[in-house]
């Protein structure tokens, strides 16, 4: 195929050279230039290998319809399967083609051309079953992966996206003729309007063809260009260029994809791409129509093309692709293929028309007469033949004699469609047009407009007439735009999908889908195998499957099976077209939720003390919180827990509890809320006192615990567990407001305003009394489970003495501003007590010595407090609170519940795990009844063996007995189940 | 993908709100003796019906208000927002936009585009 380059064009940049390589040769084109157009303008059309049968592919199209010319981009992080007729070429731009090896010219693959008869339709699926199962993942698999395919994974990619939201009145999508005579007439209206151009260039058919003569006796492009600068100027219409409407959903939802590197390498750490995310009043579809191809024997050819595709590449790119190319067609609309060759210097080597010499248009007629074309009427093309590449073609002519032409292109035309994918995305209906011989939008489902060809209006004596109709619900201009033709005006097609191959061959092929290859052959044998209806058969051959979901030929396959099935093709009906209307970028759908914006990290107002002294994080939440304390590189996480909880108990420890959730909650009626939604009686506590406290959800079971502190009966301050804290204001907030209006009670969360230091051990009383010497800790005057307010050195602090570890312990409260300083005299004074920091692991351990459960680890959601053996944290004499009434249903007070016991190993040695079932069994003989399970397991070095924590079944009654924890193994360990307290049971340590 | 109109803050996007299920189910007292059937039926049992629904919606990353709106789960368009205090709005008048909400034709599956 030799181009030719036409030098009067307005987007191709003649003067302006860029290189680039494809499969490592360097070739040139010009700015503007697509792929596939300085491709084709270097005579190159073999760009790839089909996706089954590894036959050579070309360029097909000139849009985003394209099923063949996909390309690996090796210069942006090898993004694979971009479209070549879409993609902009920038200088040092690298290419390569797919699916092909060791090369292009000679691919390895093609041998599965050879034995295509076999690769029909559901062969593998018929094949690869046997002789095990272990066969299709380790051989079969990896073998087809290998064989057939599109692109590699790209490597390393960082792509990065915006998303902007639009909230507007109207959406035009499409600035083709019909969408700029829609934005014209709402220009200073008062609607805020978007128009959305997927192209670089506003026009549509104005730029891509020589359709149109003359707009209200202008040239069209003077036309286009006064009437861009009219929109441009308005006030209330803005235009997105390079943007693509993927997605058309419920309440007239868009979204859009723009490329912001068109016909440059994208810059790393750039924006390079953004995703508008459009909600509209009313979405005006103006977004055109595409042409269909035709099925006959290699279809498939490099050389053919589709005839419009042709005429832009000619109109657009100043490129055209052959000299003399074959024109094949079975409609009206390939007409101004022919008078652009003409116009152009050039002309078809032949024209080859199913219709009726009566039925072409009499100024096509004139026009190929006056230019001697060789003119076939009622004929039709049989196969095209040679190798990788178009050499020659037989046509059938009206008398039924066999014609061969040489020729290196060929141009078809098969109709065109409306393009109705967003209309239907939209759930608009579709009806079939019986006389255009495509689906049409009939019913739309949402405030959709179509106009022009995307609403199935292919001629043009109605514009003005169908715009206004249809915009008469706006108040704006009335439109009277006059219309000057180059060549027919009426749309006239004749029913041809098919033609069949002149000899018939196992090896005959008539594409249906030129990306997944499948044939007319694999349509019949899926109808013949009992597939026939749309969605099935789709499913088993792959049909319209691939990256351009058949875009140029599904509705030529709906064609053939209703003539297949003898059904009308309104009863064949059409799969569900669904988003996005072409593929769509994850990283453009992440924007910028990903990487370090992903989910945000919160840290304590110590996190960089902990940073300088070894602290290994753990993720609580968003929150980073110490997880151990490392004192040398070579400590293990073993060690330093066990060193920092003996700490704990022998001296004394520090922890960073500032992650805790915090809730104010103050009001009149701050008493009576607290009462409804805690389980607790808060009524006779004292002022100054706190308590642990419960919340249950109004099933009963646990959702969350923490320490209440009750400074007045209008005041309490609420802890909460780190993860819970968001879950517990808004179960508050949401009580407050629908089912307690009546209480006058405010709270709000106060996590991040004060900072929290837990202290425990038996030393802390004096590095206490040191750290803040104005505060009397003797037990008499500072109890257990009561707090204070004091100030330190101007700041204000409020002390709870409470404790998670059971030794002595005190909680600090201090501003988080002043937390470090605080933190590091705490530090320096404790030193000489032997003060360590602990982590978050040291503190679990510590905590279930005691017993204490940690909420969503000792529970899940199926647990009461009952289960826990807290019923005495139940305000009984309460009329109600959250939960209440579930505590008392037939099933929560069933005696065989899952509860919470403590188990340790019969023999000391023996380890336990977390997640290991407990069974009454040594032996493991399916069906092993399960008791239940491990929901806590530690090695303490103060009780010197493992010991866990457990919910079994009915597990109060069953303390003091023996039973079994299951292994990965299958083997078990004997454990004995005991009371879920393993240290200071009299709570001694605590009080004293 | 919803615009919803905060009956305190005007209309926001979807992704600033959070569901709350099923509107007007009233908590039984919990001072007065009620059956288990009762009970289990207003924690576990609400209604999920085709078309109009009474639900309940709360501006978490806004105002933290819970209001009430009336929602076609067939469409998912909110037709209504009102404050929990307002009166709910009769169905009646609501008219939905298509026969079958979910825009499939009358006959036939939710995969049908082409009209029947």
């Amino acid at each position: 195929m030799k181009s030719i380059n036409l030098k009067e064009n307005q987007f191709i940049q003649f003067h302006q050279k860029i290189s680039f390589k494809f499969d490592g040769v360097k070739y040139f084109g010009y700015k503007g230039d697509t792929i596939a157009s300085a491709l084709l303008r270097n005579n190159i059309n073999l760009v790839g290998r089909s996706f089954k049968y590894h036959r050579p592919r070309g360029i097909y199209t000139c849009g985003i319809e394209e099923p063949n010319a996909l390309v690996q981009i090796i210069s942006e992080y090898s993004e694979p399967n971009t479209r070549a007729t879409i993609k902009k070429i920038y200088e040092g731009m690298e290419i390569e083609s797919q699916n092909r090896w060791p090369s292009l010219e000679n691919d390895f693959g093609s041998i599965n051309n050879l034995f295509s008869p076999i690769f029909t339709a559901g062969f593998y699926y018929k094949t690869f079953m046997g002789p095990h199962k272990k066969f299709w993942k380790n051989l079969y698999e990896p073998l087809i992966r290998r064989a057939a395919g599109l692109g590699k994974p790209p490597k390393d990619f960082k792509g990065i996206s915006n998303h902007i939201h639009h909230n507007v009145d109207v959406t035009i999508i499409g600035g083709g003729l019909n969408g700029l005579l829609a934005a014209k007439s709402f220009i200073n209206s008062n609607y805020d309007v978007l128009l959305i151009e997927f192209e670089e260039q506003l026009g549509g058919i104005i730029n891509n063809s020589n359709k149109i003569s003359l707009i209200d006796n202008k040239e069209p492009k003077d036309w286009l260009k006064e009437t861009i600068q009219e929109i441009e100027e308005s006030k209330n219409v803005k235009i997105l260029k390079n943007t693509l409407v993927t997605t058309y959903n419920y309440i007239n939802h868009l979204i859009a994809i723009e490329d912001r590197f068109v016909g440059y390498k994208p810059i790393e750490g750039k924006v390079n791409s953004t995703l508008h995310k459009i909600r509209t009043g009313h979405t005006i579809l103006c977004n055109g129509h595409i042409e269909r191809f035709l099925s006959f024997q290699n279809n498939d050819l490099p050389g053919i093309m589709l005839s419009s595709s042709f005429e832009k590449y000619m109109c657009r790119y100043g490129l055209a692709p052959s000299k003399e190319p074959v024109i094949f067609s079975n409609n009206s609309n390939s007409n101004s293929l022919v008078y652009s060759l003409i116009k152009a210097g050039l002309k078809p080597k032949a024209y080859v028309d199913s219709r009726s010499g009566e039925e072409i248009e009499p100024n096509l007629f004139d026009l190929i007469r006056k230019n001697d074309v060789p003119l076939y009427t009622n004929s039709q093309i049989k196969g095209a033949f040679g190798n990788k590449k178009i050499e020659k073609i037989l046509v059938e002519d009206s008398s039924g004699a066999l014609n061969e032409i040489k020729c290196d292109c060929l141009c078809l035309s098969g109709g065109i469609n409306p393009d109705v994918h967003l209309f239907t995305q939209s759930k608009g209906l579709l009806d079939w047009d019986e006389k255009d011989l495509t689906y049409k939008p009939s019913k739309p489902f949402q405030p959709t407009i179509t106009l022009g060809s995307a609403s199935g209006q292919f001629n043009f004596d109605n514009l003005n007439s169908d715009v206004n109709e249809k915009l008469k619900t706006f108040k704006v201009k009335k439109l009277d735009v006059k219309l000057e033709l180059n060549t027919n005006t009426k749309y006239n097609i004749e029913k041809l999908w098919e033609v069949s191959p002149q000899k018939k061959s196992l090896w005959a092929k008539s594409f249906i889908d030129l990306q997944n290859d499948v044939t007319t052959k694999d349509i019949r044998q899926a109808i013949t195998e009992g597939f026939d209806r749309i969605e099935h058969l789709k499913r088993y051959t792959t049909n319209s499957m691939g990256t351009d979901q058949g875009k140029i030929s599904s509705i030529n396959a709906l064609g053939i099976v209703s003539d297949l099935l003898d059904k009308k093709v309104n009863e064949v009906g059409t799969t569900i077209y669904r988003p996005p209307y072409a593929p769509l970028s994850f990283s453009a759908i992440a924007g910028r939720n990903c990487y370090e914006f992903y989910d945000p990290e919160r840290k304590s107002p110590i996190h960089s003390w902990h940073l300088k002294n070894g602290a290994i994080f753990e993720d609580v939440g968003q929150w980073k919180r110490p997880w151990y304390f490392q004192i040398n590189k070579d400590e293990s996480m073993h060690d330093a827990v066990q060193r920092e909880s003996i700490n704990v108990r022998e001296n004394a420890g520090i922890l960073d509890g500032s992650t805790l959730g915090k809730i104010e909650i103050k009001g009149e009626d701050a008493l009576e809320f607290m009462n409804l939604i805690y389980t607790n009686s808060f009524t006779k506590m004292k002022q100054g006192s706190a308590r642990y406290a419960l919340m249950l959800g109004e099933d009963g079971m646990v959702k969350d615990d923490g320490i209440i502190c009750k400074i007045s009966d209008q005041h309490f301050i609420a802890t909460t567990t780190t993860g819970g804290a968001a879950t517990v204001l808004g179960c508050m907030e949401e009580y407050a407001q629908t089912e307690w209006p009546n209480l006058k009670v405010f709270m709000n969360s106060i996590t991040e305003q004060y900072a929290t230091f837990n202290i425990s051990g038996p030393k802390t009383r004096e590095i206490m009394k040191k750290a803040f010497p104005n505060i009397n800790f003797s037990n008499e005057e500072f109890p257990f489970m009561t707090f204070q307010f004091h100030e330190f050195n101007g700041i204000p602090i409020r002390i709870l003495r409470a404790s998670f570890t059971g030794e002595l312990g005190y909680e600090i409260y201090i501003p988080s501003n002043s937390a470090p300083k605080i933190w590091d005299n705490i530090q320096s004074v404790g030193k000489e007590f032997g003060l360590a920091p602990y982590g978050t692991e040291a503190m679990h351990l510590l905590r279930a010595e005691k017993g204490y459960i940690i909420v969503g680890q000792d529970t899940d959601g199926s647990i009461t407090p009952i289960d826990l053996g807290l019923s005495w944290m139940i305000g009984k004499s309460k009329k109600d609170f959250l939960g209440k009434r579930s505590l008392t249903r037939s099933d929560t007070i069933r005696e065989d519940r899952k509860q919470l016991v403590g188990i340790i190993p019969s023999n000391k040695a023996d380890k336990l795990e977390e997640g290991q079932h407990i069974i009454l069994d040594k032996e493991i003989k399916s069906p092993v009844p399960m008791l239940g399970h491990i929901t806590s397991c530690y090695y303490s070095s103060t009780l010197g063996h493992d010991f866990a924590l457990a919910v079994i079944k009915n597990g109060h009654s069953m303390i003091g007995t023996k039973a079994y924890a299951s292994t990965s193994s299958m083997s078990t360990t004997g454990v004995d189940i005991v009371k879920p307290v393993f240290y200071d049971e009299d709570n001694k340590r605590l009080v004293s | 993908m919803l615009i919803i109109n905060c009956p305190y803050c005007g209309p926001r996007d979807q992704s600033e709100f959070s569901n709350g299920g099923e509107a007007h189910v009233k908590r039984p007292d919990g001072s007065k003796e009620i059956g288990d059937r009762e009970w289990g039926e207003y924690v576990f049992i609400r209604a999920n019906p085709k078309g109009l629904f009474y639900e309940r919606w709360v501006h978490t990353h806004g105002c933290r208000k819970w209001f009430n709106c009336v929602r076609d789960t067939s469409t998912d368009e909110i037709l209504v927002t009102y404050k929990l205090d307002e009166k709910k709005p009769n169905l009646n008048n609501f008219k939905s936009v298509v026969k079958t909400p979910s825009g499939e034709p009358e006959v036939g599956s939710g995969n049908f585009t082409v009209e029947k």
